[in-house]
């Protein structure tokens, strides 16, 4: 079929600093400090933390996500090119300032080491930067989807300035390139199978996000929710490019 | 309950997805694709999902899939209706999800016996540190393994 190879080329980040704007150049990412974004008047701020490899001694709030950072550079989710990162990931945190932590079911907040299992499917591993995006809440907000939803969009705005960069990037730079065909065992007389996965879809914090327009993005994408939480089919190669954002 | 810091499955894990990268990477096996489902609140509606989700695997001609859960406590409701829908259509099922101490099935029926426990902590409870309780390669393996013997033993494939 003529969509059925997704290339995924992946650009290896030794260094993360912070400069007046956002650059990409052999291996050295430099973001802004300030996140640049207009928030409605509950919002106290957002502070963007840069981690460095083994230093996690920090003081964090409740972990919300961790985002890798990916774009598209030629046709859709599960199709194409996209360029990634590695050697670093975005972490959501936040609370309000009364110390409220912000969560669905138990909350992360403390020392990062403690915290934090590195090394696992959803998790940096031990050598890679962490960009902390930490929202810090007024007093008075309302604990609802919207909410988070924003503070997903906000984290993914963010990111997005990143994005346009590693679209450009010469793909020759790529430290790894891994090819994916959607079906590779079809027509082979192999047995059918299929992969179900339950996600949570019932409100704040409790949500996923399905389909956005960049990999792992938040733009563009339908709420499970929205779906009134009905079954979709993916290819692997959607889901293997970044088709689902995680909202629990 | 819901879904708690050390069982949540990130946006970098559905990115590295351990079940699509084992399941994808096998050369016994058809992979056909994923299907996600969601949680409703309504008991109606969680029967309802599950069984279109059965559906959709019987039209597609599926004989054996795994399914897994970034959660517990309510959402085992859902899981067990899924798990026995898929089976109820002729259809090898096996399943994973955080069991542990804390969470352990209030009603067993045939299909509990074939739910894999993705539980790593000593204690066996949400320990609230990310990444802790989740299913890695070695839990996918393992699935694999188990749904291979499963469809032998059911005759699928």
């Amino acid at each position: 079929m003529v969509n059925d190879i997704l290339k995924i080329k992946a650009f290896n980040v030794q260094t993360v600093s912070f400069g007046d704007e956002y650059k990409f150049n052999a291996g050295h990412l430099i973001i802004p400090q300030q996140a640049n974004l207009k928030l409605p008047s509950y919002y106290d701020s957002i502070k963007i933390r840069i981690i460095r490899p083994h230093h996690h001694n920090v003081q964090v709030n409740s972990i919300m996500d961790i985002v890798p950072i990916s774009t598209k550079v030629l046709g859709e989710i599960g199709t194409g090119l996209t360029h990634t990162l590695t050697g670093v990931v975005l972490i959501i945190t936040g609370a309000d300032i009364t110390g409220k932590q912000l969560h669905d079911f138990g909350s992360s907040a403390g020392i990062l080491q403690d915290q934090l299992q590195l090394g696992t499917p959803g998790t940096p591993g031990p050598d890679d930067y962490i960009i902390s995006f930490d929202v810090m809440l007024g007093e008075k907000y309302e604990y609802s989807r919207k909410l988070f939803t924003d503070i997903f969009k906000y984290a993914d705005d963010y990111l997005q300035p990143i994005r346009k960069i590693m679209k450009m990037i010469d793909g020759r730079e790529a430290s790894e390139t891994h090819e994916y065909h959607n079906y590779p065992n079809q027509g082979k007389g192999k047995p059918n199978v299929a992969i179900v996965k339950q996600v949570s879809g019932q409100g704040a914090m409790y949500d996923n996000l399905l389909f956005p327009t960049e990999p792992s993005g938040m733009r563009g994408g339908e709420s499970i929710i929205d779906m009134d939480n009905f079954p979709v089919l993916l290819t692997p190669n959607e889901y293997r490019d970044g088709a689902i954002h995680a909202m629990v | 309950m819901g879904v708690g810091p050390s069982t949540k499955e990130t946006t970098l894990h559905h990115f590295h997805d351990p079940l699509v990268q084992v399941f994808g990477s096998d050369p016994d096996i058809n992979l056909q694709g994923v299907i996600v489902v969601g949680t409703p609140e309504d008991n109606t509606l969680k029967h309802l999902v599950g069984k279109r989700t059965a559906k959709w695997l019987e039209g597609m001609s599926t004989q054996g899939a795994v399914i897994a859960a970034d959660g517990w406590g309510n959402s085992d409701v859902d899981f067990m209706n899924t798990m026995s829908a898929i089976g109820d259509e002729g259809i090898s099922i096996i399943g994973l999800k955080f069991i542990g101490k804390q969470a352990t099935f209030v009603v067993s029926n045939e299909y509990t016996k074939y739910v894999l426990d993705i539980n790593k902590s000593v204690q066996g409870i949400e320990t609230t540190v990310v990444g802790e309780n989740s299913l890695d390669l070695h839990d996918a393996n393992k699935a694999l393994g188990l749904l291979k013997l499963k469809m032998r033993a059911d005759g699928n494939g």
